[in-house]
């Protein structure tokens, strides 16, 4: 049968560690790549560079946050909402220098991402989202945080036997991410957000996993509905951790859409066999 | 239980059945437009006799079936069969466009008034030597294919598809199904491989050209697969195929399908081009189970032979109505999909007739 392991052959990019001041909040991040930047945010486990980050990195500036009371961080129960937390990131990403930015949310960071898109239509150029939670079906699966780390990559996985183990994290700091996911992410249905997001100017590009059982696809829909100008694209065979259960393919269609904005529906792709 | 009628839409002039592909020099358009028409007709036929499906197949480049494309078969159908249910089965979809099997899929169903059946299926090994297909990757394609297949039919926002086989930057099909969600589907689960992702999936099962024997070893693995992922399985879930003719009297019958070459040819399509068969059997496409698959399309002997494992049914019409139920209590198959020996020209139509007037009111009581 071919093969379909994907970390054969590593990426090669190295990612630093550094410390960013916004709104007195000491901000860690991970950063690699040069040229255009992206914004990464987090889901509810925390901070993690996926082989789909390092892809990402090889042809843009990745910049990926740890969101304040995640990790190592002390517990944050400074950032009153969303869009109070989305206002802290913008200042980190304005801290660094930066003027102009795409940003991608996984999960939990989606909702982060999208309020930082909302807060700021001219910086930023384009919204990528990752088995979203910022809107939702009623009676959606637990967020993966919340369970024994077997049972979190049975949800997170589409096959758990190809991932790494997911590295034990301390009890107080799981309890820690676990309180600020659950008091910022919202209702399924937040509506004062929903009305913000229909005049999101910037084109948007929704990942789903077909086989995402904690964000699944038959939500999907809903962000076509609210967002002015979304794109949702269905990653086959891939559950909630979609860039760890495909990174080749998350890296390429977001790498393209971020490129060709929404262009990208028109293949570039060569079909000549043989010259 | 349930008849259908499944005719490939045999070229009836002199060709070459023993190899593939088959050369066309001996091929004659007015022979080919005549096969068309009786299949048009022995369709009709079935129709007005109550089958309950009508089946079309997928096949190319051989004078055994003339419908490489079984979805323009079933469109011409729709001015045909008035009643019946359309069963395409199948589309080989390994080797074809996923979002075009669903669009012609949702056509049709829509120009039956939601009569269809699909059966979506891999295609028998020569096949993927039409369209250039590596045979290697034939299941994978298939599973990723047919998950395509069912979320264009669902999904009704525009969407994009990031797959392994197929990448997709925008869907969204016109006509949609008229049954919702979406048409039945049926896979061929001779696989243990296949009776798993039937399982998972809720699709149901088709056997075809295999003994009931091997047939009913690979039912009940379904059903436990089934049962593994939380449903049952009902009769109507379970496909078998099958030669069939029927005549006045036994001896008849058995002489008239001799005379045919025991209803199922020589040699099966899959055996007929040996170095394509060898080469598709290497490169992994049968499966775990591969010494059970390649026996089972191999399997062929004299007609009694035949009738005892379930291969033809063959007699007089009471003769033929045990033979249904031994494999009924056998496989517990609900739907008979059976392919009458098209050579015998008249005698193929009126085997159609006879079965529809003798048999089926009392197999539909079954």
């Amino acid at each position: 049968m071919p093969a379909q392991q994907s970390d054969s052959v590593p990426v090669g990019v190295e990612f630093s560690e550094s410390f960013v001041e916004a709104d007195g909040f000491r901000i860690r991040y991970r950063e690699a790549g040069s040229g255009e930047v992206l914004i990464c945010l987090h889901g509810g486990g925390g901070l993690r560079i996926s082989r789909a980050h390092e892809l990402l990195a090889c042809s843009r500036r990745l910049i990926a946050f740890e969101i304040p009371g995640f990790g190592q961080s002390p517990v944050n129960d400074r950032s009153a909402s969303m869009e109070e937390l989305a206002g802290t990131m913008n200042a980190a990403v304005t801290a660094l220098g930066i003027d102009h930015y795409s940003i991608m949310g996984n999960s939990f960071g989606s909702k982060v991402a999208l309020w930082m898109a909302i807060l700021r239509p001219q910086a930023v150029k384009a919204v990528v989202v990752v088995g979203p939670a910022a809107i939702r079906l009623p009676n959606q699966g637990p967020p993966p945080g919340r369970l024994a780390p077997e049972r979190a990559a049975e949800l997170l996985y589409a096959h758990p036997d190809r991932q790494p183990p997911i590295p034990p994290l301390a009890p107080e700091i799981v309890a820690k991410q676990i309180a600020l996911s659950a008091r910022l992410l919202g209702p399924p249905r937040d509506e004062p957000f929903e009305a913000r997001l229909r005049a999101l100017p910037m084109p948007v590009l929704a990942l789903f996993g077909t086989h995402d059982r904690v964000t699944p696809p038959a939500g999907a829909h809903l962000f076509r509905e609210i967002l002015p100008n979304c794109h949702l694209v269905m990653v086959y065979d891939a559950a909630h951790g979609i860039d760890a259960d495909r990174p080749e393919a998350v890296a390429a269609i977001v790498d393209d859409f971020l490129s060709r904005g929404d262009g990208f529906l028109v293949r570039r792709k060569s079909g000549i066999i043989y010259p | 239980m349930k008849a259908a009628l499944f005719c490939t839409t045999r070229y009836d002039g002199p060709a070459s059945h023993s190899v593939w592909p088959a050369p066309g020099d001996t091929y004659s358009a007015q022979w080919a437009e005549r096969s068309m028409q009786t299949t048009l007709e022995r369709f009709r036929l079935a129709d007005e006799m109550g089958f309950d499906w009508v089946t079309v197949a997928e096949h190319h480049f051989a004078p055994f079936s003339m419908t490489p494309n079984p979805m323009v078969m079933a469109a011409a159908l729709t001015n045909v069969v008035k009643r019946a249910k359309v069963a395409i089965l199948g589309p080989d979809i390994p080797i074809l466009d996923p979002v075009r099997v669903a669009e012609e899929i949702a056509m049709v169903d829509t120009l039956t008034q939601g009569r269809v059946i699909a059966g979506l299926m891999r295609g028998s090994p020569n096949e993927y030597v039409t369209y250039n297909t590596n045979p290697a990757e034939s299941r994978e394609r298939f599973e990723e294919s047919l998950q395509l297949i069912k979320m264009a039919w669902t999904e009704r926002q525009p969407f994009g598809w990031q797959g392994r086989y197929y990448e997709y930057r925008t869907i969204c099909i016109w006509p949609r199904p008229l049954q919702q969600p979406h048409p039945p589907i049926y896979i061929s689960t001779a696989s243990p491989e296949s009776g798993e992702f039937a399982a998972r999936l809720h699709l149901g099962a088709g056997f075809a050209f295999t003994t009931v024997q091997i047939a009913s070893q690979s039912a009940k693995y379904y059903r436990d697969q089934c049962r593994l992922n939380g449903w049952e399985p009902s009769a109507e879930n379970i496909i078998y195929r099958l030669a069939m003719h029927v005549a006045p009297t036994d001896e008849q019958a058995i002489e008239e399908m001799r005379e045919a070459g025991g209803g199922l040819p020589s040699v099966g399509l899959s055996f007929r081009n040996r170095a394509v068969e060898s080469a598709v059997a290497s490169s992994g496409y049968y499966g775990r189970d591969i010494e059970t698959q390649r026996a089972r399309l191999q399997s062929r002997g004299e007609l009694m032979d035949r009738i005892d494992k379930g291969q033809v049914l063959v007699g007089a019409p009471d003769t033929v109505l045990g033979q249904i139920k031994r494999i009924r209590d056998i496989l517990g198959a609900g739907i008979l999909d059976m392919v009458v020996a098209s050579q015998l020209g008249d005698k193929a139509t009126r085997a159609i007739e006879l079965f529809g007037t003798k048999v089926l009111p009392r197999m539909q009581e079954l």
